[in-house]
């Protein structure tokens, strides 16, 4: 849990221009990036970076007030605190505002953040993945016309925070992943199929079975049709599960509740959802992309009950949400969108946990359904406040737990809190999806939906 | 912002070991958010962001390399990463750079940064305040005033060399009301390219009170019903359906490497003669426009629909490149980490002869859409799904019932030719689109436009 390139003394000696009576969190970034780009055999694109700044969070008063910068010289640093201390006189006084408190011991680490055997891949190498990633989802089936972005990225990231409560840490992580979008063609049909791959290195990806992945999304759903309109039990599949894990992840904060922005509100300790559904967030999951030792703030992370066997048992925190509540404590769910974005709280992995079921038996269970594999417009359909829910979809009905007709330009559509008591199997199939935040998206099984077809 | 002597060290540095072209991006952002949100200003941010990205054109390939230290020697860096792996001879770099004349400018009035934060938080407050005055249902006010002040400088191994300086104003209110168990939210959020004057034309009292109505009014929406029905388009907020369903399979990367369901088809027809759909960059002091895209070239306005018939596109530097047509300025980039790609600027169904009180009128039973919350669409495809923010029943001619949960599904090319009629309104609405992973500012406009039969998606079959 080192930071060997100078960053926590950076953030240090931010804290050192806190004045007397004034709060100060220093959060400091620097990352190695890497991308490459793959389009018809060759490389289309590469692109390489070193970037790093430091975003401070000052509270005077109980005034909160932000500022970033990029700029880490000294005169550049001494700025960047004045501005915070600007931005804070003009902000509202605010009790719940506050950072995180000392850490007694330091938090515990979770293994496996930094694949240290990512730091010698060679850039030849990881062009060599992604021309393989192209070859593989283009020579899937001779329907691939196109393969229109075969893509591998990788970023070496280290943090650094200090703050004047007293905490001092860093620590460094890898992540490498890999995507490619495959067009297929049979006649007058086109469509479109997407797949990645997710690991701390490299050495973790698989190109060959990403990309036949890819190829086979695609071809799965060529000769979709509209089907009539009708109501039917509705498949989830790993993708559509960890989308719809991400609609409804923005109304699981205390915040959002706080301020009535979240159809959980009132409903704590009421069932939400089918006593088969237990829902936990948990920012220490090993090879998860949301973990880490402690959270934005600096308050170690914890795995948090959020819906045990249908009732609603906790929501999610940051310092100052939790303090809104009086006595109530961080769950460890500040979260920020690097050194520019001051922290708010978010899910950090959020799951469904399984009810068993292999996805084989799960879809033998299901019967006639409407197996999702893709949703389109969920970001305009999907509203966590109201609960609405109604998206298009695309995918296969289901006979028997054989996929069968594929369908597409249907909208599916049911409130929120309808789908989580209709929840009737998640499997035990469960991976991590990067959408917006981690989310554990497995087979799922929902008793029945609306269909709007033709 | 940079000695020219600096940036022809650099890009000859960038093609010392091959390559046919060497591009430097340098760009200095300052930028200002203050948001409210229940009834307290909760966040006052401020940042600076300063670097520069280098690309190298060898062949197919594009390298980039980016850094946020501004210093000779740092630039210098990118370069040599920039070019790792090229192994030719040096490439030549332009003594003689020139500079794009004529440029459109968008002029800012009231520059933000000269505009006291006091001035700002109380705006924050004019929208709570008239929001919360508009009825006992509202619940939360989140209300944001963000301003960005971005200066770049584009200069090329070919002798481009060209500077912008863009300040964009966007002031969001966003209101959820309750009634009886019932949540309903509205938003509204306008912007532009220019100064505070922002708000002269969208007061804040005004804003506050429309979200707020809208979200009132949404209380009492019934379920949306599912089928096939016409649908009025609202003038301005539609336009997310041409940005959508027409403009990204008109973007030309996607036509070159032929993801688009509009490759190959220029001189077809799609819609009637009331179809015209533009691009437009130069539209002065417009949300999506600047004065030289993210690559020097200066923005323009280009047809893509003309009377119907598919005519244009839209291309970046590469991507004209490859189809062998001049670039039309379409070439944006989110910030000088990021690798230019073929983005929208200000897309606009221009408006037609039809009155749109008697679109409406025409209607015996469909669908109003007011607003969108946002969409979604399948270049290779053209499949696309828009959810309704704010819809309303059309009964015999009339707007009667609010309609939750409303969404409009089709095809792009499809929709093009159920336009039935073009209103000769016209609203424009501000958004912010994605694409690879980078954000820019775009606007769509259009006038109300009604669409013969389309799919309705809903909660009620």
């Amino acid at each position: 849990m080192s930071s060997d390139s100078g960053l926590l003394p950076i953030a240090e000696g931010l804290v050192e221009r806190a004045r007397a009576g004034e709060e100060l969190e220093a959060f400091v970034t620097h990352s190695r990036n890497f991308e490459v780009k793959a389009f018809e055999g060759g490389v289309e694109s590469l692109s390489s970076a070193e970037p790093r700044g430091a975003g401070v969070r000052l509270i005077t008063e109980s005034r909160p007030g932000f500022a970033y910068t990029t700029d880490l010289t000294d005169e550049g640093l001494s700025e960047l605190v004045e501005e915070a201390r600007t931005n804070a006189t003009f902000s509202t006084p605010d009790e719940a505002v506050g950072l995180a408190p000392e850490w007694d011991e330091p938090p515990a680490d979770v293994p496996g953040l930094l694949d240290l055997g990512q730091l010698e891949v060679t850039p030849e190498r990881k062009v060599e993945f992604v021309l393989e990633l192209e070859r593989e989802t283009r020579e899937a089936d001779p329907r691939i016309r196109t393969v229109e972005d075969s893509v591998y990225a990788d970023a070496i990231s280290e943090v650094a925070i200090a703050t004047t409560a007293g905490i001092r840490g860093g620590f460094t992580q890898s992540d490498a992943w890999c995507y490619s979008v495959a067009i297929a063609t049979d006649g007058d049909d086109t469509e479109v199929g997407f797949e990645f791959d997710l690991a701390r290195g490299l050495a973790g990806l698989d190109a060959d079975t990403t990309g036949k992945r890819s190829a086979a999304r695609a071809l799965d759903v060529l000769g979709a049709q509209k089907i009539p309109s009708a109501r039917m039990p509705v498949v989830l599949d790993r993708y559509t599960a960890g989308q719809f894990l991400g609609v409804i992840a923005g109304a699981l904060t205390g915040e959002a509740v706080q301020k009535g922005r979240s159809l959980f509100a009132g409903r704590l300790d009421t069932l939400v959802a089918s006593e088969k559904l237990t829902l936990w967030d948990d920012g220490r999951v090993e090879g998860a992309p949301g973990s880490g030792p402690w959270d934005a703030e600096g308050v170690p992370t914890q795995r948090t009950e959020v819906i045990q066997n249908g009732a609603l048992r906790s929501f999610l925190y940051d310092v100052t949400s939790a303090r809104r509540e009086g006595r109530r404590a961080s769950t460890g769910n500040a979260s920020r969108a690097g050194f520019k974005s001051a922290p708010g709280p978010a899910p950090s992995n959020l799951a469904f946990e399984t009810t068993g079921e292999s996805r084989a038996d799960l879809l033998k269970g299901a019967g006639r359904a409407f197996l999702v594999q893709d949703f389109h417009g969920v970001h305009s359909g999907a509203n966590a406040v109201t609960g609405d829910f109604s998206v298009g979809a695309t995918g296969r009905l289901l006979h028997d737990g054989a996929p069968g007709q594929p369908v597409k330009e249907v909208t599916i559509a049911l409130p929120m809190l309808e789908i989580l008591r209709g929840v009737v199997a998640v499997a035990d199939d469960r991976r991590w999806l990067p959408f917006g935040g981690s989310l554990g998206g497995a087979t799922t099984l929902i008793a029945e939906m609306t269909i709007a077809g033709s | 912002m940079l000695d020219e002597g600096v940036i022809k060290a650099v890009l000859t540095e960038a093609l010392a070991t091959g390559g046919e072209m060497s591009e430097i991006f340098v760009e200095d952002k300052a930028s200002t958010v203050l948001r409210l949100d229940d009834s307290r200003i909760e966040d006052v941010s401020s940042g600076r962001d300063r670097g520069a990205g280098i690309r190298v054109f060898a062949g197919e390939r594009t390298s980039y390399a980016y850094t946020n230290v501004l210093a000779e020697e740092s630039l210098l860096d990118a370069a040599r990463a920039a070019r790792a792996g090229l192994d030719g001879e040096p490439g030549a770099v332009t003594a003689d750079l020139r500079r794009p004349e004529g440029l459109p400018s968008h002029p800012v009035g009231r520059p933000p940064e000269d505009t006291d934060k006091a001035e700002k938080v109380a705006v924050l407050q004019a929208a709570d305040e008239s929001a919360r005055a508009s009825g006992g249902e509202v619940r939360q006010v989140v209300a944001t005033l963000m301003d960005t002040r971005q200066k770049v400088l584009i200069a090329s191994s070919d002798g481009r060399i060209a500077e912008d300086d863009r300040t964009r104003v966007r002031f969001a209110a966003q209101v959820v009301a309750s009634r009886d168990g019932e949540i309903a939210t509205g938003f509204e959020a306008p912007g532009h390219s220019g100064g505070m004057e922002l708000l002269d034309r969208f007061p804040a009292a005004e804003l506050g009170a429309k979200a707020a109505g809208k979200a009132i009014r949404m209380l009492d929406a019934r379920p949306s019903p599912a089928g096939q029905f016409p649908v009025v388009l609202g003038p301005g907020q539609g336009g997310v359906l041409i940005h959508e369903a027409c403009g990204h399979g008109l973007e030309a990367d996607t036509l070159v490497k032929k993801a688009s369901v509009y490759a190959d088809r220029h001189g077809e027809r799609f819609g009637s003669e009331d179809v015209t759909i533009v691009d437009d960059g130069s539209d002065i002091g417009a949300w999506g426009s600047f004065g030289v895209d993210d690559e020097g070239t200066p923005a323009q306005r280009t047809v893509l629909f003309d009377r119907g018939v598919l005519v244009g596109h839209m291309s970046d530097l590469r991507s004209a490149a490859k189809i062998e047509h001049p670039p039309t300025g379409n070439g944006r980039r989110q910030s000088y980490a990021h690798l230019p790609i073929v983005r929208m600027t200000n897309t606009y169904l221009l408006p037609g002869p039809d009155d749109p009180e008697e679109i409406l009128r025409s209607v015996e039973r469909g669908v109003y859409a007011a607003a969108f919350a946002g969409g979604e669409v399948n270049p290779a495809t053209g499949n696309f799904v828009f959810g309704m923010s704010e819809a309303y029943l059309i009964e015999n001619g009339e707007i009667t019932h609010p309609i939750r949960g409303a969404t409009l599904i089709g095809n792009g090319p499809q929709v093009l030719g159920a336009i039935d009629a073009v209103g000769f309104d016209f609203d424009r609405k501000e958004g912010v689109c994605g694409k690879d992973g980078q954000h820019a500012p775009v606007c769509n406009g259009m006038p109300t436009v009604l669409l013969g039969t389309m799919t309705v998606g809903g909660t009620e079959a």
